[in-house]
């Protein structure tokens, strides 16, 4: 009976961190109008420094988390002067082809400092979880829940509340009208790889308990992510949350009432389906014809 | 010293974007306008001033200060504040923080001081305070032109360039544009106008240019212009030369 | 004539130069085809060289439906996976023999491809990178879970090679030259696809899609065939590659070698054969050489490809052609005196020749053209002026079928031709220009027009005949002696001079001119003018927008003029420019009219 109400727990929580990823290549896209295909390795270098803080320098727990969110600001930062700064002014192939470059040596350089063995966390909280009307609330998940709910609130603050959200707003509305306004159109780009990676690790973070850490951790990650931020509506913020989260719930219940093996299937046949019927997404406009 | 000053400025590669050594200034208090045809040059100029685009060769001197090649950000930093063609109001963003955002080169701010800026934009725009929070991309052409402006003059400029206010705007809020622009020179900021609408420009200049394929052909004040051959030909689009 | 047209249209690089270059690819391809038979290669040697040669079959395909029609697959390694798990299965399990099989992959590639095209090539942008992304995921869950039609994850072991009559191909070394004599057979096709009708109409819909659907080429069916192609030469590759190694797993066609795929086609430089085959040699020996390096060798690839996207973004070969470019001659002229201009033109049927009613196209709330009546008579040439923002251009999109109208109709010499595509327009006799100038910009000259000469229902048929016909136009806007040139190169009077032969090239009965005035110096306007003047004495019918008043004047039989998108007035130059509504609207409060 408790089987619905479990799964959708479970697939809600794993929907957040699709949502989170999502996010991320959203408001890369938006400030850049190029797909991170680096988005995913994110993930796993947050998870990455997890490893190395908290196992291999026994640094406490939480205090690794916080450095871990602070170093993948600064790895952000980097990757935008390294990866696509130089080529801000090419049209979007060498970009993404850069990126996917950067991809690879993301992967291979963790591989090469750490070896090939996936490495693994311990859950982040002292507790296994609640049992609520016969739900199994595993307190992973509901971390996973709570703080994906408090980022996106937080999220929604900062760019609705403050003047630095309007700019970072404007930046991707229209770059050449923010710098004639005196807006630094550079700094706002580099603000958001800055965030995005943030998003992607604090993601990689929360899952690595479940997962194993490994070097292509983020690859699948990445790629139901952005399948998530298609469904929703490319380029939008909402539908990427939305997208992430519905992602997670028809994989789990496929997977639980159709097929084990092929459950990293359901998101594509999903999205499939989705770029046949209404390929503008849930939250997207209508594709506009202009001349 | 004028405040604005162009000597020999060459920019761009087509011959739609092509400045071929461009020589104009802008005193202190002035409306000028810059007059031509499509494809004269007049919105190169202007992008050209305001660091959009780099210029090949010549000097661009602001209050003195050498400013070609300059980012748009610095230049505008400087108090030079450029409302472009097409108004690119941000579609997203309300009219409120549109109209903020204009601030954007002054540094820190006091929200209080800020607050006031706001109202006096809107003072000067009655009639689009009642659009204040509806995003951007709802307003109407001329309500745009007006939140354009009013985010031009958060800047404080001591100079505003405008590209075609009056661009697919109706004739009557046209006038109004142009009546408010009077009345910006009128509490001190100097204006460089780029017009099609030769004839409205020029009943509220001091002075006028007139571009041609990339080229000033003349200058001087409105009598002198409206009298000349060429600027009548010009703001009629252009010339055919006789068979 | 026609041979001359066609000796004298010389390949951008044409010269000796280029056909010395020509000579020495030839001597070396026949020495790499023949290496395996003269030279002992060590088992290593030839596996690399045989991954080389079959996945750069494989690349070719992005070549074409990326290089050449400027669309993005992500799922290459899929069409890959489908043609050599159809040479695996059907060797190893169904007994059906390396040909049969092979021809069973390359139909199922095709057919993959064509319905993946045909769903997601109707709308622009990037929907078929989402879509093949998609499918290439589908693929591999397929091929590793499927255990009892696939092997699942452990792969097939144990493919057939193939023999041809009197040769047996069993040894790697016959086999390998095999794969040699087929890489260069596709690659050959590739490289003159570039110079056929279709591979001019993917490159007019990579340059600029819009343009290439106004001057006849049906968009949506040139990128179906161009993934097509794409998907079968991933499946020839494929099928290839499988025999060539006699053991596949599905891990070598997964998401990430669809990446290495496109990493290949885009480092190398996507928009040619050669650097297609120059950059996937080079991926694939570039981790090989870094193996030096040890357990950083892959990390340093990726740096490897961020530095050559950073300096090279036009890819290797780009950057060589640029180099050749620059330091080798002009490309020569052309030495023909092209025939005169002809255009056929019915010269039966209604006077009223274009007509519309109520026609309206909104934005949302916008009404941009709301309710428009217009009549354009039969060889007349007839102009729309307005304010900016009027809805001059909108109406005339509408007309050429780029936007779909809110309401109304529109037909041409009596015929209905308000549901048409552009292309189907174009073919009805429709020609346009537009206001910002569309060219397909990496073409030469010749090139843009050839495919205004192509358009489909065009008497000119055959490459001779179409040339000839190019040549034509460009004689008459005096542009035949610059064919060669690139559009890009261009001054922009003469590029306005291009897109106007383009439009003429493909013997439209109504050109459509959006603003041909603007940006040109008063001696080009002056040319403008002529060559109107004698695009009338044709029996052309032209609609044009203007906004130089002057021009207008002069070669205008009518005019309509609109504001708010709407009509507010019609008639003759003289009447239309003196009317208060108009000079209230428009001109201005004129005291005087203008120096024309």
């Amino acid at each position: 009976m408790s089987m619905i109400p479990q799964l959708l727990f479970t697939g809600l929580g794993i929907g957040s961190i699709y949502a989170l990823v999502a996010l991320g290549f959203v408001l890369i896209y938006r400030a850049t109008n190029v797909v991170n295909f680096a988005q995913g390795d994110f993930s796993m270098i947050g998870a990455f420094i997890m490893v190395v803080l908290a196992i291999d320098l026994g640094v406490p727990y939480w205090i690794a988390v916080i450095v871990a969110v602070v170093t993948m600001a600064a790895f952000g930062i980097l990757f935008n002067y390294g990866v696509y700064y130089p080529l801000r002014h090419r049209t979007f192939l060498p970009v993404v082809i850069s990126t996917i470059g950067a991809s690879i040596l993301l992967q291979n350089g963790v591989l090469a400092a750490y070896g090939p063995h996936p490495q693994s966390l311990p859950p982040m909280l002292p507790f296994p979880g609640f049992t609520v009307g016969g739900v199994f609330l595993d307190s992973q998940y509901l971390l996973i829940l709570v703080v994906t709910f408090a980022l996106v609130a937080l999220q929604y603050l900062f760019f609705e509340r403050t003047m630095l959200g309007k700019k970072l707003q404007a930046t991707s509305q229209d770059k050449e009208m923010a710098s004639l306004l005196g807006i630094p159109v550079a700094l706002m780009i580099g603000i958001t790889f800055a965030y995005s990676a943030v998003l992607g690790g604090v993601a990689g973070i929360l899952v690595a308990p479940l997962l194993f850490v490994s070097i292509n951790m983020g690859s699948t990650i990445a790629l139901k992510a952005f399948a998530a931020s298609i469904i929703g509506g490319f380029g939008d913020v909402t539908g990427a949350i939305v997208g992430g989260l519905a992602l997670g719930v028809v994989e789990t219940f496929g997977a639980a009432y159709i097929s084990v093996p092929y459950k990293d299937g359901f998101a594509f046949l999903v999205l499939f389906l989705f770029l046949m019927v209404r390929p503008q997404g849930v939250f997207g406009e209508k594709v506009a014809e202009k001349a | 010293m004028a405040l604005l000053e162009l000597d020999g400025v060459t920019a761009g590669y087509t011959a739609v974007d092509a400045l071929n050594g461009i020589s104009l200034r802008v005193e202190d208090g002035e409306i000028v306008t810059l007059l031509g045809a499509n494809g004269a040059g007049k919105t190169t100029t202007l992008r050209t001033i305001s660091g959009l685009m780099k210029p090949r060769s010549g000097s661009i001197r602001f209050m003195g200060q050498e400013i070609a090649g300059a980012s748009a950000n610095a230049i505008v930093r400087l108090g030079l504040s450029h409302v472009p063609e097409g108004r690119r109001i941000f579609p997203g963003l309300t009219v409120r923080e549109n109209i903020l955002l204009g601030s954007s080169n002054r540094g820190r701010v006091p929200r209080a001081e800020l607050d006031r800026d706001l109202e006096a934009a809107f003072g000067i725009f009655p009639d689009i305070l009642k659009f204040a929070d509806s995003p951007g991309w709802t307003l109407s052409g001329g309500q745009q032109q007006m939140v354009a402006v009013a985010r031009g003059l958060m800047a404080r400029p001591k100079l505003l360039m405008l590209d075609e206010p009056s661009l697919g705007l109706a004739p009557i809020i046209v006038q109004q544009v142009f009546r408010t622009i009077a009345d910006i020179r009128a509490r001190g900021t100097t204006v460089l106008l780029v017009e099609q609408n030769a004839h409205m420009a020029l009943s509220i200049a001091d002075r006028g240019y007139v571009l041609e394929t990339g080229r000033l052909i003349v200058e001087g004040p409105p009598a002198t212009l409206l009298d000349n051959e060429e600027v009548r030909a010009a703001y009629l689009g252009g010339r055919v030369t006789a068979e | 004539m026609t041979t001359n047209a066609t000796l004298s249209h010389p390949a951008p690089a044409t010269s000796r130069g280029a056909i010395a270059g020509g000579i020495v690819l030839a001597v070396i391809a026949v020495a790499l085809a023949a290496l395996p038979q003269i030279m002992p290669l060590s088992g290593y040697v030839l596996n690399m060289l045989m991954q080389a040669v079959t996945y750069t079959v494989a690349v070719l395909g992005l070549t074409v439906v990326l290089g050449y029609t400027g669309q993005l697959s992500l799922a290459q390694a899929a069409f890959f996976g489908i043609g050599a798990y159809a040479v695996a299965l059907g060797t190893v399990d169904y007994g059906l023999g390396f040909w049969l099989s092979m021809a069973l992959g390359l139909v199922a590639s095709a057919a993959a491809g064509a319905v993946l095209g045909l769903t997601s090539l109707r709308i622009g942008g990037h929907y078929l990178a989402m879509v093949t992304i998609a499918f290439q995921q589908i693929v591999t869950l397929v091929l590793v879970n499927s255990i009892e039609f696939t092997h699942g994850p452990d792969g097939v072991s144990g493919i057939a090679r193939p023999n041809l009559p009197g040769v047996s191909l069993t040894n790697g070394r016959a086999y390998l030259t095999f794969c040699i004599v087929v890489l260069y057979a596709v690659a050959l096709g590739v490289w003159y696809l570039r110079r056929t009708r279709l591979g001019r109409a993917m490159q007019a819909v990579r340059d600029n899609e819009l343009a290439a659907g106004v001057v006849g080429v049906h968009t949506y069916r040139t990128k179906v065939v161009a993934f097509t192609i794409s998907a079968v030469l991933g499946g020839l590759g494929g099928a290839l590659f499988a025999s060539g190694f006699s053991y596949i797993s599905p891990d070598q066609f997964s998401f990430a070698e669809s990446v290495v795929f496109l990493t290949m086609a885009l480092i190398g430089g996507v928009q040619s054969a050669f650097g297609t085959a120059l950059g996937t040699g080079l991926l694939i020996l570039l981790p090989e050489w870094l193996r030096f390096l040890k357990e950083i060798y892959l990390a340093i690839y990726g740096l490897s490809v961020i530095l050559i996207m950073v300096f090279m973004p036009e890819g290797i070969w780009g950057l060589l052609e640029r180099i050749a470019r620059g330091g080798g001659a002009k490309p020569a002229a052309a030495l023909v005196t092209p025939r005169p201009f002809r255009l056929e033109i019915a010269s039966d049927g209604p006077a009223e020749f274009l007509e519309t009613r109520g026609l309206a196209k909104h934005f949302g709330g916008l009404r941009a053209v709301d309710g428009v009546d217009l009549t354009v008579r039969r060889g007349t040439v007839h102009a729309l002026i307005g304010p900016n923002g009027s809805g001059k251009t909108t109406l005339l999109n509408v007309l050429s079928g780029l936007y779909k109208p809110t309401a109304g109709s529109v037909t041409l010499a009596g015929r209905d031709i308000t549901r048409l595509a552009p292309h189907e327009r174009c073919a009805a006799g429709v020609g346009r220009t537009f206001q910002n100038i569309r060219l397909f910009r990496s073409l030469s000259i010749l090139d843009n027009v050839l495919v205004g000469a192509q358009r489909p229902g065009a008497p000119a048929r055959g490459e001779a005949q179409l040339r000839e016909r190019a040549y034509e136009a460009l004689g008459f806007v005096g542009l035949a002696d610059k064919a060669s040139e690139l559009v890009g190169s261009l001054p922009y009077g003469h590029q306005r001079l291009v897109e106007i032969a383009r439009a003429l090239a493909g013997q439209p009965a109504l050109l459509l001119l959006d603003e041909p005035a603007a940006g040109l110096n008063p001696t080009e306007k002056q040319d403008l003018v002529g060559l109107l003047r004698r695009l009338k004495g044709h029996g052309l019918t032209i609609f044009l927008i203007d906004h130089d008043m002057a021009m207008v004047e002069r070669i205008a039989d009518h005019i309509t003029v609109l504001n708010f998108g709407k009509r507010i007035a019609e008639g003759s130059p003289r009447d239309v420019l003196r009317q208060p509504a108009v000079i209230a609207a428009y001109l201005g409060e004129v005291p005087t009219h203008g120096a024309a």
